[in-house]
């Protein structure tokens, strides 16, 4: 990792509490995160980190349609918002 | 910021449905007659302020999301639905920028001198790429941060952090909708509108 030699950069505390392997680390927690790139191969970190940012943003954005998407449904299907408890009692049991 | 143990999820999503229902009793004290888009704002935005309440303030994305719902003055059954289901006052969302932005300039500075250090070992490896690789991954941090909850105000390793806990925060979200949509579907005949 290149990030190594960097360390003389901050001449502040260097708390190194982020450190680059933090930051390696993290992104490639999104990695798995993320269903569509699991089986991509890091070839470099920049193509990676780029990459995951990209499917990451997509992701985020399928969610968030996806969402919308099931609220309209919902607001079909529920005809009112009101307690519906018996629905509620069974679909917490199905979860 | 909390790890989240992957046996929690099951806690998670009826934290998320209690909550979510709680929002949605509270609309409906509000209203009794509601159009189907009316109906679908308070779903989602019940939802939206479920999700982010099982964090507890314990993250930037939920307190944005959060003050967002609550400092929008046009919608009072939402502020009501915020103070009810966080259980307290809801201020307008500031983050401790002065942090965040030690955070970012370490990365910065650092990133910075990592480059020019890259710069001088292998073959192959133009200037101008890495210019480009660096712009790249810059426009998609921004789009990232346009996309998760109070995001313009994070950088590096906060963005990264929050986006991790907003995306598993949006998997229980859409789960359960899912799950409920399902159920509905099951339980009642479709009562659809002909809107």
């Amino acid at each position: 990792m290149s990030g190594r030699r960097s360390r003389q950069s901050s001449g502040s505390c260097s708390s190194s509490r982020i450190t680059d392997d933090q930051i390696i680390e993290l992104v490639s927690k999104l990695h798995q995160l993320l269903p569509e790139i699991r089986n991509t191969t890091r070839r470099s970190n920049k193509a990676s980190a780029d990459k995951v940012l990209q499917e990451t943003c997509n992701y985020i954005r399928n969610l968030h349609k996806e969402m919308d998407d099931l609220s309209a449904r919902l607001s079909q299907l529920l005809s009112t918002v009101d307690t519906d408890s018996p629905e509620a009692a069974i679909i917490r049991t199905l979860i | 910021m909390k790890e989240r143990m992957p046996n929690s999820s099951a806690l998670m999503k009826q934290e998320f449905l209690k909550k979510w229902i709680k929002g949605l009793q509270i609309y409906s004290s509000f209203k009794k007659e509601m159009t189907i888009f009316e109906r679908k704002k308070a779903i989602k935005l019940s939802a939206d302020v479920a999700i982010a309440s099982t964090r507890n303030a314990s993250t930037h994305w939920s307190r944005a999301l959060m003050s967002d719902v609550s400092t929008d003055d046009a919608n009072h059954a939402a502020k009501i639905v915020v103070a009810q289901i966080s259980g307290r006052k809801v201020e307008k969302y500031s983050s401790s920028k002065g942090l965040m932005m030690t955070c970012s300039n370490k990365i910065l500075r650092r990133s910075r001198v990592a480059s020019r250090c890259r710069r001088t070992r292998g073959v192959g490896t133009s200037v101008k790429a890495r210019s480009i690789a660096r712009k790249v991954v810059k426009n998609r941090t921004r789009v990232l941060k346009s996309l998760v909850p109070g995001g313009q105000e994070m950088d590096g390793v906060c963005l990264i952090k929050e986006t991790l806990d907003y995306i598993a925060s949006l998997r229980v979200q859409v789960d359960v909708m899912r799950h409920l949509a399902a159920a509905a579907e099951r339980l009642d005949p479709p009562q659809r509108s002909i809107l």
